[in-house]
């Protein structure tokens, strides 16, 4: 049993940033440290969160510093809200670093349509996602894929997508990676995982998945704003979904193959869910090509997802109503990038895993039309309570390996908060502040109860003030979606 | 009473599984995978499937096997409600899993079975286990 970090191991380093010393426990390579205030340190004061931030410190060829964004909760492995760097050259790569839902992300699109025009129609466009969406537990899309079209999908992502005649070359320009991970290669993806997604393209899935129609509240950023195209008043969509059962068993395939391998590589891990393999492995390579192929999965299901949001939303506002994708972000992902090490340009895997990319201005990885804003960092609060629009810092990519939070972050436990709130009291409260609710389990609802998560307001004040990423705008919810 | 019980976990779901001996440990854990999920049923005709699992030790057994589980699960859409346990060693799993046709589960989905927090010890002649599950 390894020594379980305390807070008061944490030592102060600046203005909410924290560390854990190399020297706390023998196997940390390099340092881990957490951006937080007290609230948030409090938060996790009772869970594994930052154990599991020392053992992600011990992954072989991991450099500079362990990383918490101020979302840290407890996972498995790694802890949500976890970035860490391991050098391509002698390094590993970690499946349980970018978590079982590869490519779990968010995309925004923004629409021209003023609040104080929906009063009356908002129930029916509540109503009409809520139908054009498949959004429950284990439900299949309305597009099946046969084996080859799957491929294609693996391979092409969004792109294959647009193809088909689903969204526009602009969700692709607006989209990281421009939807897809060229080193994807489909024939790495066992035929299982092929299996639980062939029919799941479109569909949100349950949990904190959703679908949320939301208010552009306040600007803090004009050029920002504008450039993404948001307006105070104006309606907004966001996505948050992933890879569904087809990464799942991806990251279930590699797992296994990793645990058996570890004696062989001379690989010790204080957490077998940190199982992982040397980059430039064998094994260490398929599954980067497998991950890829997920992710591309995960950036199909977002795109046809926002295809099929605009059809319904035609459908209530007319054909000239334009909802334009703002962006799409991963917050479960693995990259190859350049950062500077030591005032060295070197290239890394970089896992983010419940942690999104946030490049500054100018950089080469951003759309043209954000380059002097820097990229769309996009975080969902909770049903209750303000989502934000950030952008990419220098600093961030200093400090962080360009990462931002990836949501508020659980606090409590889904049996604790159905404990504290009932799915029908909850609807009520969230209803009453003009918030339309479409989810069939109540159960499900008081799971993701604003009361489950860390303080928004809190976690975003602690991004910009160590400057991960800079405000841009506010939204609030106002039709709330989920699965269940 | 329950040969299983949840523990509190802040994101994923986690359980404690007891058993009176390893075979009816995985037989428990199996079951209690499906029942925390709450299955919705619906009419059909009971699906059995053989599945015979190989891993480097009894941890890595008992994180395959209920995957093993959850992949036929999610790509027959039916949950599980039994096991009959053929042949058992440490690394070695001979069974029979018992599954009927569902809708959807009320709860949530599992996404997958973790090796995090996975001891498997006897306990005053007790077989236990706690097993995170990501969801």
């Amino acid at each position: 049993m390894k020594k379980e970090v305390k807070v008061s191991d944490l030592v102060k380093i600046d203005e909410n940033t924290y560390e854990i010393p190399k020297s706390f426990r023998e196997d940390m390579k390099v340092p881990a440290r957490l951006f937080a205030n007290k609230e948030i340190i409090e938060d996790i004061l009772t869970d594994k969160s930052l154990s599991q931030l020392a053992n992600v410190s011990t992954l072989p060829g991991i450099q500079k510093v362990a990383l918490a964004m101020p979302d840290i909760h407890q996972g498995y492995g790694f802890p949500i809200g976890g970035v860490a760097a391991m050098s391509v050259e002698d390094g590993v790569i970690s499946p349980g670093g970018i978590g079982y839902d590869i490519n779990c992300g968010i995309r925004l699109l923004s629409s021209d349509i003023k609040v104080e025009d929906t009063k009356n129609i908002i129930e029916d466009l509540a109503t009409a996602l809520f139908n054009v969406i498949p959004s429950g537990v284990g439900q299949g899309g309305k597009l099946k894929l046969s084996v080859d079209e799957l491929d294609k999908v693996l391979l092409n992502g969004a792109k294959y997508m647009v193809e088909q005649g689903y969204g526009n070359q602009d969700d692709l320009e607006f989209c990281e990676s421009n939807g897809c991970l060229k080193n994807a290669n489909p024939e790495m993806v066992s035929e299982r995982a092929k299996k639980r997604g062939a029919d799941q393209l479109g569909t949100l899935g349950s949990g904190n998945h959703f679908l949320e129609v939301q208010v552009v509240e306040e600007i803090f950023d004009e050029a920002a704003a504008k450039a993404f195209d948001l307006k105070v008043g104006n309606l907004v969509v966001m996505i948050h979904c992933g890879s569904r059962g087809l990464g799942h068993q991806v990251c279930t395939d590699y797992v296994k193959v990793m645990v058996k391998k570890l004696p062989e590589w001379g690989i010790k891990l204080p957490d077998r869910e940190l199982a992982c393999a040397p980059f430039k492995s064998q094994e260490g390579q398929d599954y980067f090509s497998a991950m890829a192929s997920a992710a591309n999965f995960a950036w199909a299901n977002r795109h046809l997802i926002g295809a099929n949001v605009r059809t319904a939303w035609q459908n209530i506002f007319g054909k000239d109503a334009i909802l334009k994708t703002v962006y799409d972000v991963a917050h479960n992902i693995g990259k190859v990038e350049a950062h500077k090490i030591d005032g060295v340009n070197m290239e890394v895997v970089v896992h983010r895993k419940g942690a999104t990319r946030a490049f500054p201005p100018h950089h080469p990885e951003i759309p043209h039309a954000y380059q002097q804003v820097g990229q769309p960092v996009l975080i969902p609060g909770t049903m209750g309570t303000s989502s934000y629009i950030l952008t990419g810092t220098e600093k961030g990519l200093e400090v962080s390996f360009g990462s931002s939070c990836h949501g508020a972050g659980r606090r409590l436990s889904r049996t604790e908060a159905k404990r504290k709130v009932q799915g029908p009291e909850l609807r009520k409260q969230l209803e009453a502040k003009g918030i339309t609710v479409r989810c069939d389990s109540n159960a499900e609802l008081a799971e993701e109860a604003p009361i489950a998560y860390k303080d928004i307001e809190n976690v975003i004040d602690v991004v910009v003030s160590v400057g991960l990423a800079k405000k841009v705008a506010r939204v609030r919810p106002y039709a709330v979606i989920k699965g269940g | 009473m329950e040969n299983f019980e949840l523990i509190p976990h802040t994101a994923d779901l986690k359980i404690k599984v007891f058993g009176k001996n390893k075979q009816e440990l995985f037989r428990n854990a199996l079951i209690a995978m499906f029942k925390i999920i709450k299955p919705e049923y619906i009419e059909g005709e009971e699906k059995k499937f053989d599945v015979m699992v190989d891993s480097p030790d009894i941890e890595a057994l008992l994180v395959d096997f209920l995957s093993e589980a959850l992949y036929l699960s999610d790509a027959n859409s039916i949950a599980f409600k039994d096991a009959q346990i053929h042949e058992f060693t440490d690394k070695s799993i001979v069974a029979t899993i018992i599954g009927f046709p569902i809708k959807s589960f009320e709860v949530v989905e599992i996404k997958a079975v973790t090796y995090h927090d996975l001891s498997i010890k006897e306990v005053n002649g007790v077989w236990q286990t706690e097993i995170v599950f990501d969801i």
